[in-house]
């Protein structure tokens, strides 16, 4: 019986729609405004995510490190917690006992600090820099495009830098690079290549590679943090799965380390899985805070159409008195009005998609980010709208359904 | 037996007022059989449009019996009397009470939505209705677009579209001139030399005296009940 009379309860939310055009956009605004932004949200967070996985998948998916100590943010340096003080920093022993087994390709102590580069007064904004050893794009990936990488030689502390290409574009324009002495946080240095760094490789914010340093040079010049700046990276050969790689690089960290069985590990293993879930859990965090945010919005949204229909049952009242004298029971005139309702927040959500794909579109534009399709969210949003109608119409459509025929065709 | 339509026995119907009740019925006792025609009259306050609403089922009486067409309605549940109505009664009010934004073929269907009639076999009696009261050439029109006659003729083929036992007319002409009353009392007199079973409330004797039979309330109960030798 319900779904016989669909039609009819969808025709006459359409005929009340049409006749209180303004009112009923009024209404649905609420329910657009938090649908579009619950889209938007989506959209990006399922662009980043791509963009992520993409990165994984192209840049270095075997690649893992070892740190002092693990934490989703990083840490305070003049704070650190009494596990993290107790653990050593790790040092060139830790990734010389690495790079001895069989089954690894390259292990090397790397360090990362951030800084502006300079160049006869033009500046970049902050940017990563890597204190790394020759091998660096064996281990992440990218291409040189001019010039050559650190000779080995140069490890041992010479200034020298390799420059990845958009940085070199801010500072030089179209002049060439190569052999020019910029200043890196105040240090000079001598360009001798440029990189590009691997399609799709992912960068969270302010923290875009801007050039690659000697080890040695960094560990010098710069003050770098041993927890959260101080790592060794580690390369598995061709066809040894993750697992098995770190399984013996812990083994043998302990070995070098001297640890007794049952004395736990005193440093932490992160596998680019690890970093994804890490990534992935941040941005899930993300997402729920925009939800909830924009969930008040559905809420502000859905009263409106609980107010609207208190109108609308209030202004029926005579054609709800007609419609029982025919014959309708409640649950028919309840169905009616929560047709109604939900026909009112359904097309609230679907123009609430329609603007949310549409700022999600222009925003990734504005922060060349990758697309992504987020049909389940889509589809989330057309059922999460159609139940705000359900569950706000039902007091309303439930007025209605109880009111007393006589009184209800008296009403003037 | 079987050819009273409505039998009510000994009605009472009392409403709450300020702490006190007031009766609009007290024991009212009368039959009316299969194609009669009949008026209600009385003054206002006789307790006219309370029997009305009994009669039509959108009321239930405080106390008496009320069979209708055999089935005793005066104690249903709210949606069964809904049920009922659909099936047994077609209304007419005094104020038309079409559905503005709807045809007048749309307003016809709307009961048979309720019966759960499909919607071809609903679009095929409500032409069938409509051409009955000779409105065939006005079916796509709404209520705005037709005169006062018009629109009482659309809710008079509404009332009749279900096929109902009983016509129950609301001073059916309170809101037209005297020419086009006598117009929608000449299609009543028609669906009743048809074989239909027609209430008429009114306080117009002219209105009345089209009826076969009058029947006049005073302050809650039967004051006369007599035929029409008139009217055929």
């Amino acid at each position: 019986m319900i779904l016989r009379n669909l039609d009819e309860g969808i025709g006459i939310a359409l005929d009340s729609l049409r006749t209180n055009k303004l009112r009923s956009a009024l209404t649905i605004l609420g329910v657009v405004i938090g649908v579009a932004t619950v889209m938007a949200m989506a959209s990006i967070v399922e662009g980043v995510r791509t963009q992520i996985f993409n990165a994984m998948n192209t840049a270095s998916p075997n690649t893992f490190y070892v740190v002092r100590f693990f934490s989703q943010t990083p840490l305070n340096p003049q704070h650190l917690p009494y596990e993290v003080r107790i653990r050593p920093p790790v040092n060139d022993r830790d990734a010389e006992a690495i790079r001895r087994m069989p089954e690894v390709e390259h292990a090397a102590l790397w360090v990362q600090v951030f800084y502006r580069l300079e160049y006869q007064g033009v500046q970049t904004q902050t940017v990563l820099i890597y204190g790394a050893d020759q091998r660096y794009m064996d281990v992440l990936g990218g291409t040189l495009l001019r010039g050559r990488f650190f000779a080995p030689g140069e490890l041992d502390g010479e200034p020298v830098a390799v420059l990845e290409v958009e940085s070199a574009d801010r500072l030089f324009g179209r002049i060439d690079p190569i052999g020019k002495r910029i200043r890196i946080g105040g240090v000079a240095m001598t360009v001798i290549g440029l990189y590009q760094r691997p399609e799709n490789m992912f960068e969270p914010p302010g923290q875009q590679i801007g050039a690659i340093i000697p080890f040695e040079t960094a560990r010098r010049n710069y003050p770098y943090d041993e927890t959260n700046g101080l790592f060794i990276s580690i390369k598995p050969h061709e066809g040894i799965p993750v697992t098995r790689a770190k399984d013996l690089s812990i083994a043998a960290l302990r070995r070098a380390r001297s640890l007794r069985p049952g004395m736990p590990n005193t440093f932490d293993i992160i596998t680019q899985d690890q970093i994804l879930d890490t990534i992935s859990s941040l941005t899930s965090a993300f997402f729920g805070v925009m939800v909830a945010l924009s969930s008040v919005a559905l809420l502000v949204g859905g009263i409106g159409v609980m107010a609207i229909m208190m109108v609308s049952v209030t202004d029926r009242t005579r054609e709800i008195g007609l419609r029982k004298a025919m014959g309708a029971t409640r649950q028919e005139i309840l169905w009616q009005f929560l047709v109604e309702a939900a026909t009112l927040t359904l097309l609230g959500g679907l123009i609430g998609i329609v603007v949310g794909l549409l700022v999600g579109v222009v925003l990734k534009q504005l922060m060349d980010m990758q697309s992504g399709v987020p049909l389940w969210s889509a589809l989330m949003a057309t059922v999460v709208s159609i139940l705000i109608g359900l569950v706000f119409g039902l007091y309303p459509a439930n007025r209605a359904a109880r009111m007393d025929p006589v009184e209800a065709l008296r009403h003037e | 037996m079987s050819d009273r339509v409505i039998h009510v026995e000994e009605l009472v119907r009392e409403y709450p007022m300020g702490g006190e009740k007031v009766l609009a019925l007290r024991g009212l006792t009368l039959s009316i059989r299969r194609n009669e025609y009949v008026a209600i009259m009385g003054p206002s306050g006789s307790g006219k449009s309370t029997l009305m609403n009994l009669l039509g089922c959108l009321d239930t009486p405080s106390g008496g019996d009320y069979w209708l067409n055999g089935q005793e309605v005066s104690r249903l549940t709210d949606d069964a009397l809904a049920r009922v109505r659909n099936k047994e009664i077609g209304f007419v009010f005094q104020t038309f009470n079409l559905l503005p934004r709807a045809s007048a073929l749309h307003n016809v269907e709307l009961p048979l939505v309720y019966a759960g009639v499909g919607s071809r076999e609903r679009r095929e009696r409500a032409v069938r209705a409509l051409t009955r009261v000779g409105l065939q050439n006005r079916m796509h029109h709404r209520p705005n677009e037709l005169s006062g006659g018009q629109r009482q003729r659309v809710a008079i083929a509404r009332a009749l579209v279900n096929e109902p036992s009983l016509l129950l007319a609301d001073e059916p002409t309170g809101n037209l001139d005297s020419t086009t009353s006598e117009e929608i009392m000449r299609v009543f007199s028609e669906l009743h030399a048809q074989g239909q079973t027609i209430v008429v409330v009114t306080h117009e004797p002219s209105i009345a005296a089209h009826a076969e039979r009058v029947v006049v309330l005073r302050d809650g109960k039967l004051d006369s009940d007599t035929r029409n030798r008139a009217a055929a």
